[in-house]
């Protein structure tokens, strides 16, 4: 008698099959998670299932901040130059600055950026 | 603020203490160097590093208008920020699990990261979407003893807070309100212990319908 459908649309608003029930596949996340760090040793099935829903209300956050930011510029398309604004603008963003800062991030590996965190803390 | 200062001492303490890593090392070089030592270490292919642009791009459809667009160099700056947002967490929980002589990254160590990092807001939806998902896969995965009773005890709050994410999600889900409202009864835990009260609700709803057509017919006429 269950009804899958009001499930899916309330855990994650419709999804295609591969993902199962989540949004995100875990598989990747998982991935993410051990690339992170040489400190990140075992992961528990748990772990990434928590990260597919809160990259889904990250991506949210960010997407919705980000729009203010192409609607005060009297624009109707996102682009990368609104999600950059929306990060300098809020302050649980500042660990991003860097990465949108710079415009052949899809070349620099996720451990530079950390580093570069660092040097500024430090300074 | 005093928090967060508080936080960042920490990470960079131990960060200090693992200076001895090639990895930092590499970090006084030049920027190519760091590229070609990345290039090495991280064999992965670019779409493993990512999550997939498709998905990404679904999600954040849901938060802006109909009629607005998202440009393609958007979508990947947001697959790169998700990135480093789970790194970035993970890197905290586990530091947290290394304090604690644990080599495990569970559900809890990723809450209290989240939290750590000034996610706070993300909680409460990340408990009831974990919350849900046992119930849904007859809890599957190994929960201690413990956690389960300290599940059960908070059941009527997560019930609560059921409810209020059901209302914040109605705003983002329009195609979804008319499910989210039939699905309403399986949430009062009296009722999910009954299939009935699915039947007669299905079958009243048949029965308006067919009065309205019974009713349209006989105006035609």
């Amino acid at each position: 008698m269950r009804q899958a459908g009001a499930y899916s649309g309330l855990l994650c608003g419709g999804v295609s099959g591969r993902t199962g029930p989540h949004s995100l596949p875990l598989a990747r996340i998982k991935k993410i998670m051990k690339n992170s760090g040489e400190g990140v040793k075992m992961i528990s099935g748990e772990a990434p299932i928590i990260f597919s829903k809160a990259c889904d209300l990250f991506i949210e956050e960010l997407t919705r901040r980000s729009w203010i930011m192409a609607i005060q510029g009297k624009r109707r398309t996102l682009h990368k130059e609104d999600l950059a604004s929306a990060v300098i603008a809020t302050d649980i963003f500042d660990f991003l600055i860097t990465l949108v800062s710079n415009s052949d991030s899809h070349a620099v590996g996720g451990a530079t950026n950390v580093m570069e965190v660092e040097t500024i803390d430090y300074s | 603020m005093e928090d967060e200062s508080h936080n960042n001492i920490l990470p960079n303490g131990f960060n200090t203490g693992s200076t001895e890593s090639p990895c930092l090392k590499t970090s006084t070089m030049t920027t190519q160097h760091n590229n070609n030592n990345n290039h090495q270490n991280h064999s992965n292919k670019e779409q493993d590093r990512f999550l997939p642009i498709a998905n990404v791009g679904r999600i954040m459809k849901k938060v802006i208008p109909p009629n607005g667009k998202i440009s393609k160099d958007a979508k990947e700056t947001v697959q790169e920020c998700v990135s480093e947002f789970i790194s970035f967490v993970t890197g905290e929980a586990s530091d947290k699990c290394q304090r604690e002589k644990r080599k495990t990254i569970n559900g809890d160590d990723v809450i209290w990261a989240i939290t750590t990092l000034g996610f706070e807001d993300y909680v409460e939806p990340l408990k009831t979407y974990l919350q849900k998902y046992k119930e849904i896969e007859g809890e599957k995965l190994n929960i201690p003893k413990q956690l389960r009773s300290e599940q059960r005890l908070h059941q009527h709050q997560q019930n609560h807070n059921n409810n209020h994410d059901e209302n914040n999600n109605q705003p983002f889900n329009g195609a979804y309100a008319s499910s989210n409202l039939i699905s309403q009864p399986p949430y009062v835990p009296t009722d999910q212990k009954f299939s009935l009260p699915f039947s007669p609700n299905s079958i009243q709803n048949q029965l308006r319908q067919q009065e309205q057509i019974d009713s349209v017919g006989h105006w035609y006429e």
